[in-house]
């Protein structure tokens, strides 16, 4: 699969890195989603991961924090496997993450500020209210939201969802944090917020971010390497200009917004007076 | 055909070891819930929720049970002249069996459905999944404070069912249908032991703990969509509904049992 393997970075050299998958493969049902996967993420650094929809991206993040466990293979945290933990041991190493869910995953029954709080409520005692609205306020104000405390997610749009989300990921400063899809649903200037918010953290807290997106501009801005995910497997791997100048076609069609040949084919197939066309008048 | 039957036996297997696994957890980490104080909130949460919006439907079960056992038996009793002792008999059903069986019927549907919706919601949103992701323990955090709310207090829902269907009870029977009151209460008084109640009231501990348990199991492991949350609905009441019956039984041969061991002489009175 790899046809570039002299400039795609060695798949061997994954244990270095904070987060270690080695050799993943997950299947549901019969269904491979991902197929011997190795990926070590390097500590302080940003990684991108992109790849068409339905590609395996959210479950390889799921894999990261193990709220998904692999059918093979290993998960490593700082050298210790964990794949293989009960539940209980598991939490502790999660406090080390924050993880924003492509679907935001706010608790619907809580308000946005208890939702901000919830990780620092679940994992020390507050004693001292006001510091707490204050990090509420401060974290708020990082996604564009200060003056929502008391608002309830039924209550906020798509996007606001999502920035909320994202606040409570990085309410307790995690050493790792994991974005699936951080900018969909977002206009295009609060994506380059929310860009330069991961930057931010990455500069001032030194923070390991995994980025899963769409986005081209916002892969480019934020990435120190980018990974691309087709059919289960990583075909690139590389900086910026790495993937920019990658010679593999699906790559650059992706990168570049292209339709392949054969979907073109396809659509210019589909539609024709070859074809029955089903209108509502057929039927009556 | 075989192979169809294996793999159905397998799968409930399968289920049943997951649902005991399941309660296992929830009940250790109940316990623990129970002695750390930050979790109390929580409890008084869904203590509301469950039990205080729950007195007015449980009371009028208990009303009715009492008044149409009224209606039904007077005949019988006052065919053979014994309509003073109607009081024993509604009074000895209602808080040995109809009380507790039908309050916790009514809680199945009433709170079962409600937490198995909740739940299922929140694991098809992936919010359970996000608990996960912060490092807490979703049965702590979700399961818990359910399961000990239903421990608490369905027995006090019982005792609320057994005193309405006693005053409905009593108001058919000596208001409407005009037997003497001293009597009435009379026969009730020499007919129901200490015993009958406390066994109805126990029987709630089980109830309680059965349909919370198995309503967050079913949400807990509802599968995607709207229609999987729908389904969760109607499996955790027929599984909570046929578990009250099932126990039920089981309490009363045990109960009997016990009965016998401390006081033989009296059953055969
Ligand atoms: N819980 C699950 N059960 C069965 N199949 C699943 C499950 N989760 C994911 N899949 C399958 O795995 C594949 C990859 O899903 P995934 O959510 O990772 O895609 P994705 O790359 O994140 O796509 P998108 O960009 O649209 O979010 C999909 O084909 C999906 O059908
Ligand atoms: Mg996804």
């Amino acid at each position: 699969m790899k046809q570039d393997s002299n400039q795609d970075r060695t798949q061997d050299g994954t244990n270095d890195g904070v987060i270690v998958l080695r050799d993943i493969t997950k299947r549901f049902g019969g269904k491979v989603v991902l197929d011997n996967v190795s990926l070590g993420i390097e500590k302080g650094k940003t990684t991108v991961v992109i790849g068409p929809s339905g590609c395996g991206k959210t479950v390889l993040i799921k894999h990261l924090i193990v709220l998904l466990r692999p059918n093979l293979g290993q998960v490593y945290y700082r050298d210790q496997r964990i794949d293989n933990l009960s539940e209980r041991k598991l939490n502790t190493i999660r406090t080390h993450y924050g993880f924003l869910f492509q679907g935001g995953a706010l608790f619907d029954s809580l308000s946005v500020t208890e939702n901000i709080i919830f990780p620092i409520r679940q994992h020390c005692e507050i004693t001292d209210w006001a510091q707490v609205e204050d990090l509420v306020k401060a974290k708020l104000a990082m996604v564009g939201l200060d003056g929502f405390q008391n608002s309830f997610p039924a209550n906020l749009s798509g996007g606001q969802r999502k920035r909320v989300a994202l606040a409570r990921a990085i309410a307790l400063n995690p050493e790792v944090i994991l974005y699936d899809e951080p900018t969909t649903g977002l206009d295009p200037i609060y994506s380059d917020v929310i860009s330069e918010l991961i930057l931010k953290l990455q500069r001032e807290l030194g923070v390991t971010s995994v980025v899963v997106t769409h986005d081209m501009t916002m892969a480019y801005k934020v990435a120190d390497r980018i990974i691309m995910l087709h059919n289960g497997k990583i075909i690139a791997d590389g900086d910026a200009d790495h993937i920019h100048n990658h010679p593999h076609p699906i790559v650059q069609q992706f990168i570049k917004g292209q339709v392949g040949e054969d979907d073109l084919a396809v659509l210019r197939m589909s539609g024709t007076a070859s074809q029955a066309q089903f209108l509502p008048r057929d039927f009556q | 055909m075989i192979g169809a039957v294996g793999a159905k036996t397998i799968g409930g297997v399968n289920n049943i070891g997951r649902f005991a696994r399941f309660v296992w957890q929830s009940m250790i980490a109940s316990f623990r819930s129970c002695l750390s104080p930050c979790t109390y909130p929580l409890i008084w949460t869904q203590m509301h929720i469950i039990g205080v919006r729950s007195v007015p439907v449980v009371m009028i079960t208990g009303a009715f049970v009492g008044m149409t056992l009224a209606v039904q038996a007077y005949d019988q009793l006052a065919g053979m002249g014994l309509e003073e002792h109607l009081g024993v008999l509604i009074n000895i059903s209602v808080v040995k069996e109809l009380g507790p069986v039908l309050a916790a019927v009514m809680l199945a549907g009433r709170i079962g459905g409600a937490l198995t919706a909740e739940l299922g919601t929140m694991n098809v949103t992936e919010q359970i999944d996000a608990v996960r992701s912060m490092g807490t323990d979703p049965v702590r955090y979700l399961a818990a404070p359910r399961v000990l709310a239903c421990l608490l207090l369905t027995p006090f829902l019982i005792i609320f069912a057994d005193l309405m269907g006693i005053i409905g009870g009593y108001f058919v029977s000596v208001v409407v249908l005009g037997i003497n009151s001293r009597a009435y209460w009379n026969f009730s008084a020499s007919g129901v032991e200490l015993w009958d109640v406390s066994i109805g009231v126990v029987k709630g501990f089980f109830f309680g703990v059965a349909l919370a348990a198995i309503s967050c199991y079913k949400g807990f492991t509802c599968k995607e969509g709207a229609r999987g949350v729908g389904q969760a609905c109607t499996e955790a009441f027929v599984a909570s509904f046929i578990s009250i019956l099932a126990l039920d039984f089981a309490l009363a041969v045990i109960f009997k049992s016990i009965y016998n061991t401390f006081w033989p002489l009296k059953s055969l009175v």
